[in-house]
């Protein structure tokens, strides 16, 4: 039935003249990680398909081929210092080679608003290396500009007047109190917008613990953002508070040490980020960012399995609570940009530096050589990991 | 002798220019000829650095309100496809949009310094209204020919707590209709750091248009040329065309 649809569809794409357009990336990657140094890397291409039969209506898609070679199974303990109570030695994540449908959506524009129904990228906020008030999507703090999955969702934007805006984003599950809702009204004055968001997630997190169970909480987040500038600075900040209520039957025990079983407590946690950029006269951009995520463990000593993959999850912005990220960027030579990312975790002293050379080598082809160097203890977040060189080369169509 | 000086430094600029308009008026009437109320624009821009490298981007532009309100997006080449730009309040407020990430994101002003795609332009050069009137003080130095034509030679000078663009402008504009056909950009030490050469000009739809425009570093020795391959001056701005809506369309 499928198949004659998309059959009975597809002249009619054809007919709307479709644009085609995507990338070829390739990457190689190596990292020393303790005693081990590892290679690994992926080919991704992503073609996109986007139809306008009108005004009214845009239809876009796209698919993701991503094949992964050299290392392509990962212990998830090689990145979680040992705690000495772990049920086996490896927790192992494999990267199957994907075809991944990630985006798949329409757009219906009336006078009055616009209607975006399927599979669509939603990135709400205004932090760039982190969003307090993104319960959709979490970031690399190596590349935070890279692009995310789309969300399966019906998306409502109202405008109202010129630069404000009323946004109903609904991820729906099988029931109604299951599904995800985000509310957000934007709004500017003078040289600042800023907006408010209430958001409603039903999220499971997993607890590990002997019994490999998990958590299925209600999350309620209010927060907002606002940007904009003041003596020559861009400024920004957002921010979130936020409700956990277990829902589970099964969480009403913390499992995260053998010896311990407390019942967990419903959790409230504010998490917000202040940043400023400025491009000086010479052309050097530079950007900085603080997060603080109440979410996050003060203190490494009190860090437990689960609060790692929470963290390497997404369900946490981060793993502990007091961050540092800093950004510049500088267009050098021809086509050439020299830039350096450095980030720090304030609660366990541990960071890494990060230098980036850019080469726009062909009108649409970029090759880049990313280095990184990580400074702490073996036992904290960042410290566990030595070195990493990743180069990558995307060309587009 | 030292009378007949005097008198000719007094008079001297009245003698040589018969009713020569003030260098204000001028950048009046050039700002003018400069600002259609609304415009809608395609148009390619070739970057070529200083070991001749070349790239080249498509873009399409709209402008309202004399230049006030502007969105700019490019179509081509593909690693930029969709990326735009809103600017309103004469770029005073400009945001981004950038569709690999989906993400709309207000700019601090100082965005406007920075090149446009890496070229000689910067968003503030691409910029209309009233910046020449507002943040320059003018004044008229003479009066040469470019080209065969007769052109005003004017001296604008930054007013300091305006924030202007750039400290100094020498600007040349035809005497006929006080179209620019060339302007030098100066920095802090006088040093002319870019010049803009308009040419083709043609008359479209009763306003003279620069069908090129090559704006080159003095000091990078890089050269950027935008081309205008379409243009009218008669498109009206639909409601709320100046939107985040419609940037990311």
């Amino acid at each position: 039935m499928k198949f004659w649809g998309i059959l009975l569809l597809l002249p009619g794409l054809l007919w709307a003249q479709p644009e085609f357009y995507g990338y070829f990336e390739s990457e190689a990657s190596t990292m020393q990680l303790g005693t081990n140094n590892y290679i690994f890397g992926f080919n991704k291409f992503r073609l996109d398909v986007e139809v306008r039969p009108n005004d009214h209506v845009q239809i876009g898609a796209n698919i993701n081929i991503q094949h992964y070679w050299g290392k392509t199974t990962w212990n998830l303990l090689d990145f979680i210092p040992d705690m000495g109570y772990l049920p086996g030695d490896e927790i192992n994540i494999g990267l199957p080679d994907t075809l991944l449908l990630d985006n798949i959506y329409m757009k219906l524009s009336f006078p009055l608003f616009d209607f975006t129904l399927g599979r669509q990228q939603i990135s709400p906020g205004v932090g760039y290396a982190w969003n307090p008030t993104d319960i959709f999507n979490s970031k690399s703090l190596l590349d935070p500009s890279y692009e995310q999955t789309g969300v399966e969702a019906l998306r409502l934007d109202i405008p109202l007047g010129n630069r404000s805006s009323f946004i109903a984003i609904v991820q729906p599950e099988a029931e109604l109190n299951q599904s995800t809702q985000q509310y957000i009204l934007k709004s500017g004055l003078g040289s600042f917008d800023f907006s408010l968001t209430g958001s409603l997630q039903e999220r499971v997190d997993y607890d590990v613990h002997i019994l490999g169970d998990m958590n299925i909480k209600t999350r309620k987040m209010a927060g907002g953002s606002v940007i904009g500038e003041l003596l020559g600075w861009g400024l920004w900040g957002e921010f979130s508070t936020n409700d956990l209520k277990m829902r589970s039957p099964f969480a009403y025990f913390d499992y995260t040490s053998l010896y311990s079983f407390e019942p967990i407590p419903d959790q409230s946690f504010t998490e917000y980020v202040i940043g400023a950029d400025h491009t000086f006269d010479n052309s050097l951009y530079f950007l900085a960012e603080y997060l603080h995520n109440g979410f996050g463990t003060a203190e490494k000593e009190a860090l437990s399995l689960t609060d790692y993959f929470a963290a390497l999850g997404g369900a946490s912005h981060s793993l502990m609570q007091d961050y540092a990220f800093f950004y510049a960027m500088h267009p050098t030579f021809d086509y050439v940009t020299l830039s350096a990312i450095a980030f720090a975790n304030f609660n366990d002293n541990s960071g890494a530096f990060s230098p980036i050379v850019a080469w726009n080598v062909f009108e649409d082809t970029n090759l880049s050589l990313q280095g990184s160097v990580y400074w702490g203890e073996d036992d904290t977040e960042f410290g566990l990991q030595d070195w990493g060189l990743i180069l990558n080369v995307t060309s587009s169509f | 002798m030292k009378t007949k000086l005097f008198f000719f430094l007094l008079f001297g600029t009245s003698l040589v220019f018969p009713q020569a308009p003030t260098g204000s008026e001028i950048i009046d009437r050039v700002t003018n000829i400069m600002s259609p109320e609304n415009s809608y624009s395609k148009g390619t821009q070739t970057i070529i650095t200083s070991s001749g490298k070349e790239r080249v981007f498509e873009f399409e532009s709209w402008a309202a309100e004399k230049g006030e309100s502007s969105l700019t997006r490019y179509t081509k080449p593909a690693a930029i496809r969709g990326q735009a730009f809103l600017m309103l309040n004469n770029a005073d407020d400009i945001w981004s949009y950038f569709p690999r990430t989906k993400r709309v994101r207000k700019l601090a002003s100082h965005a406007k310094k920075q090149k446009m795609q890496g070229s000689d332009f910067t968003y503030e050069d691409m910029g209309g209204g009233d910046v020449f009137q507002t943040k320059f003080k003018s004044t008229l130095l003479g009066e040469e020919t470019r080209d065969g034509e007769l052109v005003w030679k004017v001296e604008m000078i930054g007013i300091s707590n305006q924030d202007p663009p750039y400290p100094k402008i020498i600007l040349w504009a035809r005497q006929s209709d006080y179209y620019p056909v060339a302007l030098d950009y100066y920095n802090e030490i006088d040093f002319n750091t870019k010049s803009l050469v308009m040419s083709d000009i043609q008359v479209i739809e009763d306003y003279p248009t620069a069908m090129t425009m090559v704006m080159t570093d003095n000091k990078e020795r890089s050269n950027t040329t935008m081309r205008t391959l379409e243009i009218t001056y008669t498109w009206k701005p639909p409601k709320s065309f100046f939107s985040e809506r419609n940037l990311k369309k």
